[in-house]
């Protein structure tokens, strides 16, 4: 059984835009899988279909022997809980600790009476803890979120997924808007979350050396289908050049 | 569909501007004309005006005849419409700049008692002004629950697109604006036949008002959240509920609070108003001393809800500048 196996995915949103055209895909588990591509070639679209928080048009979507696509709100929501997600503007509640926005990946296995109170439910504080202390943040938990920097919010956001102990965790330009150096910091907790815990992670990023540091595979699309699947070192000069058009050359950034 | 609204435009203006005429003919001769011949003389201008290629919808649409303003029939239209209304207007307020001046005199009783109030009546008075005061602090507080509620509902972000989501936003959203455009004055004389004449009546008044200007400015605030953290929620796999708990309310509960102490401080000031038509409270007194003559009473009253406001007014401030920060 493949980990996930999409085939012929199609979105097109309302206003008529063709985002994906028939992506056929399959992922194993424990790949660190890099996708490349344009603005606008469809990656954030392909990450967000893969747990539904945009509905795709056409085609099917397996996770672990369960179809997403069709998947009732009851199974989404099992479905979603194993996927983790990390987004480029982190999204996390700005006026809110640390360690609450961490509390908040648990949600999905917590009834809503549950999730009243969570700061008196010492596992789960204590997981939070553990969770904040995986990168390196046991120290900024009573933080406001607003006061913590680039680097260290995207920190959180990876604890906040750790707490959904996910099988899957796709990430949405996860260092876009972050420096160079703290850019790598973040990809290298990602790294470690894909070697040592298993977790099979989809990442989207603009930088190929990333990609070749971190990535065990790279796709790249291109105006919503896949023109390059393989290995980071197969991309030369002139496979560049095809994914990202033809005045297209490298720079490198870290 | 443009050209539809223009030609509308058209017979409106030359409506407006012919209606204009015949008022100003009617205050000089005793002359009247019907409505009828009206609408027809500015249907067959508005008819000229198509096969000139230049009035004054086509302009509002754009399509400009291209000439200088002073030499386009329109811009001679807008003159001459702004002309009669300044005139019509002189007219139907009645100014008089004479009485304006001759009348000065008239204010003195006013004047005297506002710069020697009767502090004889101070305790009446502050209970007065106490009842105010509390009066629109329960109005906000019992409108505070109705509105969060609402507000959630009124929210385009939080609504399912779907038929039952859109019509209950369009329904709240709809009755909110048909509450908030009563001005509070009608609802207290509504509820001063209903519930009788005392603070009680004002208290409903101000909270109707309240409830609904609240709901608007809450669901305003929801929909302007940062969606980041609701998609963020909604990935871990969480509840409807939750994620309002979770990604939302956090986001919207000192701006709420400072909406609801801004709110308080625009009852007390309406409570005074709302006081006049029976609403209880200061204006009431107001009301009642004024119409007694007896100045050096209203002249404390002034006083006291100066002071008030003043005071009222810098605090909520305070407040809410600190809950921004939060
Ligand atoms: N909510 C939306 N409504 C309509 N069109 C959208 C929406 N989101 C994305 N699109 C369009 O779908 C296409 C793919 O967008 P997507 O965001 O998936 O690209 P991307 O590869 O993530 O780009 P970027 O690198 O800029 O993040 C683009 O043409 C975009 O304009
Ligand atoms: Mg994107």
């Amino acid at each position: 059984m493949e980990f996930i196996k999409i085939s012929n995915l199609h979105k097109t949103y309302p206003g008529g835009i063709k985002a994906l055209k028939g992506i056929d895909l399959e992922v194993k588990q424990g790949e660190f899988l890099i996708l490349l591509g344009l603005s606008g070639s469809g990656k954030s679209t392909l990450l967000r279909c893969l747990n539904r928080l945009i509905p795709s048009t056409q085609g099917s979507i397996i996770f672990q022997g369960k179809e997403v696509t069709t998947a009732s709100q009851v199974n989404l929501r099992g479905i979603r809980r194993q996927i983790g997600m990390i987004y480029q503007q982190f999204n996390l509640v700005k006026n809110l600790s640390a360690l609450t926005n961490v509390i908040s990946g648990y949600l999905g296995y917590l009834s809503l009476s549950k999730s009243l109170y969570p700061l008196l439910d010492k596992e789960l504080v204590n997981k939070a803890q553990k969770n904040l202390k995986r990168v390196g943040l046991e120290q900024m938990a009573e933080k406001k979120v607003r006061n913590l920097s680039g680097g260290q919010q995207q920190r959180v956001a990876i604890a906040r997924t750790l707490m959904q102990d996910p099988q899957l965790i796709l990430a949405d330009e996860p260092v876009a808007s972050l420096d160079p150096a703290t850019a790598d910091s973040v990809m290298r907790y990602l790294g470690e979350l894909n070697r040592n815990d298993g977790i099979t992670i989809i990442c989207s990023l603009h930088f190929l050396s990333l990609a070749r540091k971190y990535g065990s595979r790279v796709i790249a699309l291109k105006d919503g289908n896949i023109v390059f699947s393989g290995s980071p070192s197969e991309i030369d000069p002139n496979r560049f050049r095809e994914i990202y058009g033809e005045d297209a050359e490298e720079v490198d950034i870290v | 569909m443009k050209r539809i609204y223009a030609v509308l435009i058209d017979i409106l203006a030359f409506g407006y501007i012919l209606g204009s005429i015949v008022f100003l003919l009617q205050q000089i001769f005793d002359f009247s004309l019907q409505l009828l011949p009206l609408i027809l003389l500015s249907l067959i201008l508005t008819l000229i005006c198509l096969f000139l290629e230049d009035s004054l919808g086509l302009l509002i649409f754009g399509f400009s005849a291209g000439k200088k303003y002073w030499h386009s029939f329109s811009g001679w239209l807008i003159t001459v419409m702004l002309i009669l209304t300044f005139i019509c207007g002189w007219i139907i307020v009645e100014i008089n700049p004479l009485y304006f001046f001759e009348g000065i005199n008239n204010t003195r009783g006013i004047l005297q008692g506002l710069f020697s109030p009767n502090f004889q009546n101070l305790l009446p008075m502050l209970s007065a002004l106490a009842e105010t005061i509390y009066l629109a602090l329960l109005a906000t507080i019992f409108a505070l629950p109705f509105a969060f509620a609402f507000s959630f509902l009124a929210a385009r972000n939080l609504m399912p697109n779907t038929f039952w989501g859109n019509s209950i936003y369009i329904f709240i959203r709809t009755l909110a604006t048909f509450f908030r455009s009563v001005e509070a004055i009608i609802w207290a004389i509504i509820f001063c036949v209903w519930v009788g004449i005392g603070p009680f009546a004002g208290m409903l008044a101000l909270m109707i008002h309240s409830i609904a200007s609240l709901t608007k400015l809450f669901s305003e605030q929801i929909e302007n959240i940062d969606q980041g953290p609701v998609e963020a929620i909604t990935g871990t796999g969480a509840s409807t509920l939750q994620i309002w708990l979770y990604a939302v309310i956090p986001q919207i509960v000192s701006p709420f609070l400072a909406f609801t102490i801004y709110r308080w401080d625009i009852n007390v000031r309406m409570a005074t108003i709302v006081g006049f038509v029976g609403g209880g409270g200061i204006g009431l007194a107001l009301q009642q001393e004024q119409q007694m003559l007896r100045w050096h009473n209203v002249g404390l009253i002034i006083w006291l809800i100066a002071i008030t406001i003043w005071i009222m007014d810098m605090v909520s401030g305070k407040v809410r500048a600190r809950l921004m920060e939060l």
